[in-house]
C-alpha cells in the first residue's frame, strides 16, 4: 500500500496544504573570501552557494572574445541524503544538473560587460529532502546579486506535482476506496519535499523570471497528462512568483545595512 | 593564489625569524574558531568548524549496520589455536569490533585555489590520515561498542569531511571537527536477540546513545618549519613558504598518537624534538578549549534552541 500522500482532508505528509511552499530562510554573505554567496534552506533542503567572478579565466582556451563563459559545478554531500551516497568521482547525474543550471542563468546574466573573462558558481548541497535543484537556482541567484553581478532579472525555482486520478497511484488502492475519494485526490502540490519525490508524484521543476514570467528552466520526469500539464506549470509559476519575494526581501535588506555601513 | 613572490617569502620568513607574523599572532598562537553541532539534521551527526581567516570545515557522520570485516591475517593463526570455541564466538582481532570509515571531499567553492590534481591528493592522504588514526588502537574510539553480533554485524561510522573553503590549516580542522560530529552522533540502540543458535538484532527507533570514547580522539596540530623556527596554524602564504611540516597527533593525556612529516626540507632532530613537544602542548590546550565548546553547544542544544548555521552573522 504506497503511502498516502495527500491526506483525506487535503494535508500532505508534513502537514502543508495543496499550494503552500515550504519555510524559507536565506542569508547572503556568507563567505567572506568568495566574491558573492548565500545559504538557502527551503524546509529541510540546505544548499550553500558561492560566486567568483568575472574574474580571468583559469584556462585560456575557455575564454571568449565577446563575452563571460559562466561555470558551473553541483555537489551534493554524502550525508546528505536518507540514504549515505559514496560520490563517485565524475559523476554524470551531477555534471547534467550543473550544466542545466548554467543553462538558466547564461541568457540573465549580462555577460557581454565582461569580455574575455570568467564568473564561477559553485553550489553545495549539504541536505536533501526534495527540490535541491530548485533550491541551487534560487540560492545561486541570491549568490550572484551578493556578487554585484548584472542580470536581467531574478531567476525563481520551484517545484510542483500532481497527485490524482493516474495509474501509478491507483497501484495498491483497492477499486472502492479508490473512486469514493477521487474528487479529493486531484491536489497539485508545490515544493514537493523527499517522500513525495521518491512517491513517484510526476514532479515538474521551473525556473522563471518573474518580471517577465518567462520560463528559462523546465524539467520533468515522469508521466503527466497533457490536459494536467497546464494547471501545473501555473501553480509552479506561482510558487516561484512567492519564492521570488522572499528572494527580493532578502536583497533588498543585505543592500540596507550595506548603505548604512558605507556611510 | 599559488603563487608567493620573493618578496613576499622574505617578508614572511623573516618575520617569522623576529616572531612577528602577517597578522600580528606569536608562532604558537592559533587563531580563532568556532564551533557548531547538529545543524545537518539528516545526518546521525555533524559539527562546522570556521576558522578566522577563512577555512571553512563541515563534518557528517551516518550510521549504518554492515558486515564485520573478516580478519584474514588472524584466521591462521585463529585455526591453529583450536577447536575449543563455538563457531560464530571466535575471537579474532577484527571480528568484534565495528569500523569508522573516513572521507574527506572538497566542495566545489574551495576547489578555485587549488589545481583540480592536488585536490584529489590531497583530499586522499588527508582520508587515509582520519582512517589510520581512527581505526588504528590509539583512535579513541571504543569500536568494539559498535559491534552487534560478534562476527557478522556491526556499525559503520560514515565520515564525511566537506571542505567548505580553505584559509590554511585544513587538516587541523578537520580533526577537530570530526571529533565534534562524533560527539553529536547518535546511534540507534540495539537489542540482540539469541535463538536456537540464531542471532538476531532489532534496532530501537527512538532510543540513541552517544559514541564511545569520542572524547579520546586525539586532535591534530600540524606544526610548520619556515627558516630555522617553527608556527602553528599556518595561513595559506606561510604553507606557501614551509620547508616542512610535521603533523602531531595528540589525547587528552596528553600521549602521541600518530605523527607525519610531510613537505620537502629536512628537519634537524633537535628541531623535531621541539616541533614534538610544541604541538603536544598546543594539542592538548586545543583539546581542553575544544571540549569547553562542545560542552556549551550541547547545552544549547538540550536547551532546544537550534543551530544558527550559517545564519550566525559573521
Amino acid at each position: 500500500m504506497p503511502q498516502e500522500i495527500v491526506s483525506p482532508e487535503g494535508l500532505r505528509v508534513d502537514g502543508r496544504r495543496e499550494r503552500e511552499l515550504r519555510k524559507i530562510s536565506c542569508r547572503t554573505g556568507v563567505f567572506s573570501q568568495a566574491d558573492g554567496s548565500a545559504y538557502l534552506e527551503l524546509g529541510n533542503t540546505k544548499c550553500l552557494a558561492a560566486v567568483y567572478g568575472p574574474r580571468e579565466p583559469t584556462r585560456r582556451a575557455m575564454q571568449l572574445h565577446d563575452r563571460a563563459v559562466i561555470n558551473v559545478e553541483y555537489n551534493v554531500a554524502s550525508f546528505s541524503m536518507g540514504e549515505r551516497k559514496q560520490k563517485l568521482r565524475k559523476d554524470r547525474r551531477l555534471m547534467e544538473i550543473a550544466s542545466m543550471i548554467k543553462q538558466t542563468f547564461e541568457p540573465v546574466i549580462l555577460t557581454k560587460e565582461f569580455p574575455r573573462s570568467e564568473i564561477d558558481i559553485y553550489l553545495q548541497i549539504l541536505q536533501v529532502d526534495g527540490g535541491a535543484v530548485h533550491a541551487a537556482i534560487n540560492a545561486a541567484t541570491l549568490a550572484l546579486l551578493d556578487a554585484g553581478i548584472p542580470m536581467t532579472d531574478y531567476v525563481a525555482a520551484c517545484s510542483a506535482g500532481y497527485v490524482g486520478d493516474t495509474p501509478i497511484l491507483g497501484k495498491g488502492r483497492t477499486i472502492i476506496c479508490f473512486k469514493v475519494a477521487q474528487r479529493i485526490y486531484d491536489v497539485i502540490p508545490t515544493d514537493l519535499n523527499y517522500i513525495e519525490e521518491s512517491a513517484e508524484v510526476p514532479t515538474l521543476t521551473v525556473a522563471l523570471l518573474p518580471k517577465t514570467g518567462k520560463v528559462t528552466m523546465l524539467g520533468l520526469e515522469a508521466r503527466l497528462h497533457l490536459d494536467k500539464f497546464a494547471e501545473v506549470i501555473n501553480l509552479a509559476a506561482d510558487g516561484c512568483t512567492q519564492l521570488h519575494t522572499e528572494l527580493d526581501k532578502t536583497i533588498r535588506k543585505a543592500a540596507q545595512s550595506l548603505a548604512k555601513t558605507a556611510i | 593564489m599559488s603563487m608567493i613572490s620573493v618578496s613576499e617569502r622574505d617578508f614572511i620568513t623573516k618575520g617569522i625569524d623576529a616572531s612577528i607574523r602577517a597578522d600580528g599572532r606569536g608562532r604558537q598562537d592559533l587563531r580563532d574558531l568556532r564551533l557548531e553541532t547538529g545543524m545537518i539534521t539528516q545526518a546521525s551527526g555533524s559539527c562546522r568548524i570556521s576558522i578566522d581567516g577563512g577555512t571553512d570545515v563541515l563534518v557528517g557522520v551516518k550510521v549504518e549496520v554492515g558486515s564485520v570485516e573478516p580478519d584474514l591475517e588472524g584466521e591462521a593463526e585463529v585455526e591453529a589455536v583450536g577447536d575449543d570455541e563455538e563457531g560464530g564466538e571466535v575471537a579474532g582481532r577484527d571480528r568484534d569490533v565495528g569500523r569508522v570509515v573516513c572521507t574527506v571531499d572538497c566542495s566545489p567553492s574551495a576547489t578555485r585555489i587549488f589545481d583540480p590534481r592536488d585536490v584529489e591528493d590531497m583530499c586522499n592522504e588527508y582520508s587515509q590520515f582520519l582512517n589510520r588514526i581512527l581505526n588504528g588502537p590509539h583512535g579513541g574510539l571504543d569500536l568494539k561498542s559498535l559491534c552487534i553480533v560478534p562476527g557478522s554485524t556491526c556499525w559503520i561510522l560514515n565520515i564525511d569531511a566537506l571542505i567548505l573553503d580553505y584559509g590554511g590549516n585544513l587538516l587541523d580542522a578537520i580533526l577537530i571537527a570530526t571529533r565534534g560530529a562524533l560527539h553529536n552522533t547518535r546511534i540507534p540502540r540495539t537489542m540482540v536477540e539469541q535463538s536456537d543458535g540464531h542471532v538476531e538484532f532489532d534496532i530501537a527507533e527512538e532510543e540513541t546513545e552517544v559514541v564511545n570514547g569520542w572524547e579520546n580522539v586525539p586532535a591534530c596540530v600540524t606544526v610548520t618549519k619556515i627558516g630555522s623556527r617553527h608556527i602553528v596554524d599556518a595561513t595559506p602564504l606561510e604553507e606557501m613558504c614551509a620547508e616542512a611540516q610535521i603533523r602531531v597527533a595528540v589525547n587528552r593525556k596528553g600521549h602521541l598518537c600518530a605523527v607525519q612529516k610531510s613537505g620537502k626540507g629536512g628537519i634537524d632532530p633537535s628541531l623535531l624534538a621541539d616541533m614534538l613537544q610544541t604541538g603536544k602542548v598546543i594539542g592538548q590546550a586545543l583539546l581542553k578549549s575544544t571540549d569547553a565548546a562542545l560542552e556549551q553547544d550541547a547545552q544549547r542544544i538540550e536547551r532546544g534552541e537550534p543551530a544558527l548555521g550559517f545564519f550566525r552573522l559573521e
